[in-house]
C-alpha cells in the first residue's frame, strides 16, 4: 500500500489518533458525570461500554494504516477484549454489591469479575514482548514499561507515607494498573515526540 | 557508532519504508538506526550488508 492510500485507510476515513482522542474524550466526559452523580448504576455501564466501544476504530484504524506489526495488531485486539471484560466485570460487581450487599465467597468471586480481566491484559503485554520479532520495537516497550514502573513505583510509596501521616486519603490497591497504564501511554509519547 | 545508511537509501532513492520491508523490520527501526539513537543486532547488520551488497564495515564505524 502506498502512503497517499495509507493515509486515506483507517476507519471512516479517520486515523487511529483521532479515534483514541475520542476514546479519551468519552471517559472523561463520563468521570466527570459520574463525580457529579449525574449518571449511575445501569447507565454508567452502558455508557462505558459504549466508550470502550470507540476502541474498536482505533484499532482498525492502526491496522489499516499498517503502522502495527502483526505482534502488535494481536496485542492490540486483546486488550480490546480484556478492556470489554475489564468494564462489564466492573459494571457487574459494582451493581451486585450495591444492589444485594453479598458478603463471604461471594465476595471474593464478585472481586475476581472485574480483576481477571486486567490479568488478561498483564498476559497480553508479556505475551507482545515474546511475539515481537522486531528488537527495536520490543526495545522501546519494555523502556517503556520501565518507565512506567519506576513512575508507579515512585507515586505508590510517596502517596504511602503521605497516607501514614495522614496526609492524604486512603485509596485502593488496583489504582497501580491504570497508573501504570498511564505511564506506558505517556513514555511512549514521549519516545515519539522525541523521534523515537 | 556512526552508518552511512541515509546516504546508501538516497542513492537507491528508497524510502525509510522501503529499506525496511527489504530488511524485515518496522520503519522506526530504520530511523532510530539511521540517527544513531539504535544500534542493529549483528543479525540485522549482517542483513543490511547484503541488502546493500557492501561490507558491514562500509556502512557502520565507530564514533
Amino acid at each position: 500500500m502506498n502512503a497517499e492510500a495509507q493515509k486515506s485507510a483507517g476507519f471512516l476515513g479517520r486515523g487511529p489518533v483521532f479515534w483514541m482522542a475520542m476514546f479519551v474524550v468519552s471517559i472523561a466526559a463520563l468521570a466527570t458525570l459520574k463525580l457529579t452523580g449525574a449518571i449511575e448504576g445501569p447507565a454508567l455501564l452502558i455508557l462505558g461500554l459504549a466508550s470502550m466501544g470507540l476502541m474498536v476504530p482505533a484499532v482498525l484504524a492502526g491496522e489499516r494504516r499498517g503502522c502495527a506489526s502483526q505482534a502488535m495488531v494481536k496485542y492490540n485486539r486483546r486488550i480490546l477484549i480484556a478492556s470489554f471484560g475489564y468494564v462489564l466485570g466492573l459494571g457487574i460487581a459494582m451493581a451486585v454489591w450495591n444492589t444485594y450487599q453479598p458478603s463471604g465467597p461471594v465476595v471474593f468471586f464478585l472481586a475476581l469479575l472485574p480483576t481477571l480481566p486486567t490479568f488478561m491484559m498483564i498476559w497480553a503485554m508479556g505475551r507482545y514482548l515474546i511475539d515481537e520479532d522486531d528488537k527495536y520495537l520490543r526495545f522501546r516497550t519494555v523502556q517503556a514499561a520501565l518507565i512506567s514502573l519506576g513512575f508507579v513505583l515512585a507515586i505508590g510509596i510517596f502517596w504511602g507515607f503521605l497516607e501514614t501521616f495522614e496526609l492524604v486519603p486512603h485509596i485502593w490497591a488496583w489504582w497501580v494498573l491504570p497508573v501504570w497504564a498511564i505511564g506506558l501511554g505517556v513514555a511512549q509519547l514521549v519516545m515519539k515526540v522525541r523521534g523515537g | 557508532m556512526k552508518n552511512r545508511l541515509k546516504v546508501l537509501r538516497a542513492e537507491r532513492d528508497w524510502s525509510q519504508q522501503d529499506l525496511a520491508d527489504r530488511l524485515s523490520v518496522s520503519r522506526q527501526s530504520v530511523n532510530a538506526i539511521e540517527k544513531g539513537r539504535y544500534d542493529p543486532s549483528l543479525p540485522l547488520a549482517f542483513t543490511i550488508s547484503e541488502v546493500f551488497g557492501l561490507p558491514i564495515e562500509e556502512i557502520f564505524s565507530r564514533d
